[in-house]
């Protein structure tokens, strides 16, 4: 692989993570640091850009999650060789979203993606977990400085939790610092407005699309 | 409100037949609602077969539904072989964690005596007191979770679908073990002369392939049908979520009634395989019967009923799976009451919203 150009090992890159391969995925992303790529380009323009690309396979029902979380794993693979070669920007701060289960719902499965959907696109995420209440959210938010709290719930019996995080929101005048989103199937977009949310993504992608927009566009 | 002349085993029985009937079969899902019916906690039924049974028979008198089902969560099963389930005093139980972590454990993984383990006895209790109680009158089945769907809360979600790819074998072997204690489960369940109903989320085209399906849902649904047709009882078959690339494979299990989440298409089903199963759904059970009007109730059971009611193998009117705990009770009857105003043959005519009589 020694004579290959950056653009092709972007590509493979690419490849690799589309084909759940996380093998190559490892082999490739070290040789993209041997050649002296920047790492932020190799892990833009090869792991991010195949993830991407896995989406896109999703959304078109080619790949469903067992297929999209071999692709995450490839990716993160891939990402944990480059990470120690990233350069800090100064002053780079990027978008934060805390993101998390609802208490009392543990299924998290669609979390997860939104999650990996997120931090494709660039977003730090501060994955809480599942089973968490609703002062949790809000304290970890405002620990974090994060503009976006994301919501996820499968069951509607923790619905009343979502709102709960609004509720104390306002009484802790700390509406206006965050926009809350909610998402899951047990939820809706008439039942976001009803709550008084930010918005409602019905599924991974529409999540980002969703973030993107709050936070005027750019995750950094 | 006109009244219902039939009891509902005779309506299933007329309808089946194609005789004259009163109103269509309708089955508003009725889980742990129940036990706001005669005002216990969730949690006290479900190791409990004579208040469990009490709860549903009284729900089934309440609302005079056409189906009684004994259900109280899915993971009976995989408790009763090692996994760990949590349950709040008065909310549905949900899985603590699943009973192996890595497929090295699978061979360790035992089929249950269903006499003996977990709440697998309370709940086959519960099934004989409901048969004794009302069995004559309405059907009453069992809820068995579907192999590939306990499998997933054996070794945990995320964990068996990053298998199907990686290490198709143990899955297999998974699931083996999994119908295993299914088959015992409906075995036990046949011989006190009740019909499982199968449920199987994790089998849904949200979450696995179309071709995960083939391989990994398929063949156990298959052969576990196989085994309760055996016996001569029909059987319903639950998925959750988008299932239109998977309603074939799913009439290829045998299954006698599909019921459809409100996330797929009534008339798409009928359409695809209307001619080969009988239809059940899909009202939506979070937006309409928990959080909706008695209006909106009324106008999604006519939506349903307008696009299925004329589905070759029939239709009965349910909701697009289990009802929310809290679900009013008020909806549960504009249900009933819709599809008592639409009569038989089904007559549309009424109101399109509201003034419902």
């Amino acid at each position: 692989m020694a004579n290959l150009s950056n653009a092709e090992i972007f590509g493979r890159l690419s490849d690799a993570v589309v084909d759940m391969d996380e093998e190559i995925t490892v082999r490739l992303a070290v040789q993209s640091i041997k050649l002296g790529i920047e790492a932020y380009e190799t892990i833009d323009k090869g792991l991010v850009n195949g993830m991407m690309r896995a989406g896109d396979l999703f959304e078109k029902e080619e790949y469903f999650i067992p297929e999209l979380l071999l692709c995450s794993d490839a990716m993160y693979a891939g990402l944990s060789e480059l990470r120690p070669y990233l350069k800090k920007e100064a002053g780079a701060v990027k978008s934060r979203v805390v993101i998390g289960v609802i208490e009392g719902d543990t299924h998290d499965i669609g979390k997860n993606l939104v999650k990996i959907m997120l931090e494709t696109s660039g977003f730090e995420v501060i994955d809480l977990g599942r089973d968490i209440s609703p002062r949790s959210f809000t304290d970890e938010a405002a620990r974090a400085g994060a503009q976006i709290i994301a919501l996820s719930t499968l069951m509607t019996t923790t619905m009343d939790g979502m709102a709960e995080v609004i509720r104390i929101l306002e009484h802790d005048k700390t509406r206006d610092l965050r926009r809350v989103i909610v998402g899951g199937s047990a939820v809706s977009s008439a039942f976001a407005k009803r709550i008084g949310a930010d918005g409602y993504a019905p599924n991974a992608s529409d999540a980002v699309r969703l973030v993107k927009g709050l936070t005027g566009g750019t995750p950094g | 409100m006109i009244a219902d002349w039939m009891k509902p085993a005779e309506r299933l029985k007329a309808y089946t037949e194609g005789r004259p009937i009163d109103r269509l079969p309708c089955v508003p899902i009725v889980g742990n609602t129940a036990a706001r019916v005669i005002g216990v906690k969730v949690s006290e039924l479900r190791n409990n077969g004579r208040l469990l049974a009490k709860a549903q028979v009284a729900a089934y008198h309440r609302f005079g539904y056409d189906g009684i089902r004994i259900f109280t969560d899915l993971y009976a099963q995989a408790e009763a072989m090692g996994a760990q389930v949590r349950c709040p005093l008065d909310e549905t139980a949900y899985l603590e964690s699943p009973a192996i972590s890595n497929i090295a454990q699978i061979d360790a993984l035992r089929p249950v005596d269903p006499l003996k383990a977990g709440v697998l006895p309370e709940h086959l209790d519960a099934i004989a007191r409901t048969l004794e109680a009302v069995g004559k009158e309405a059907p009453v089945t069992g809820a068995l979770t579907a192999p590939f769907t306990n499998a997933s809360f054996l070794i945990g979600t995320e964990n068996l679908v990053r298998l199907t790819l990686k290490k198709p074998q143990a899955v297999h072997r998974l699931c083996e073990v999994s119908l295993e204690t299914s088959l015992r489960y409906a075995e036990a369940m046949l011989r006190i002369g009740c019909a499982p109903s199968l449920t199987d989320p994790m089998s849904s085209s949200t979450l696995i392939s179309p071709r995960q399906f083939r391989e990994f849902s398929l063949p156990y649904l298959k052969r576990l049908i196989d085994s309760i047709h055996s016996h001569g009882k029909p059987i319903t078959l639950h998925i959750c979520g988008k299932t239109h690339p998977v309603w074939e494979l799913m009439a290829d299990t045998g299954a006698d009634c599909l019921s459809i989440d409100n996330e797929a298409s009534l008339s798409e089903a009928k359409a695809k395989v209307g001619n080969r199963v009988r239809l059940m759904g899909n009202v939506p059970p979070a937006a309409v019967m928990l959080q909706g009007s008695c209006d909106e109730v009324r106008s999604a059971v006519r939506e349903c009923v307008s696009q299925a009611h004329n589905s070759p193998r029939g239709y009965i009117v349910a909701s697009g799976c289990s009802l929310p705990t809290e679900t009013p009770f008020a909806n549960i009857d504009a249900m009933m009451n819709a599809v008592r105003e639409i009569g038989y043959p089904v007559n549309l005519s009424g109101p399109v919203d509201g003034n419902a009589p």
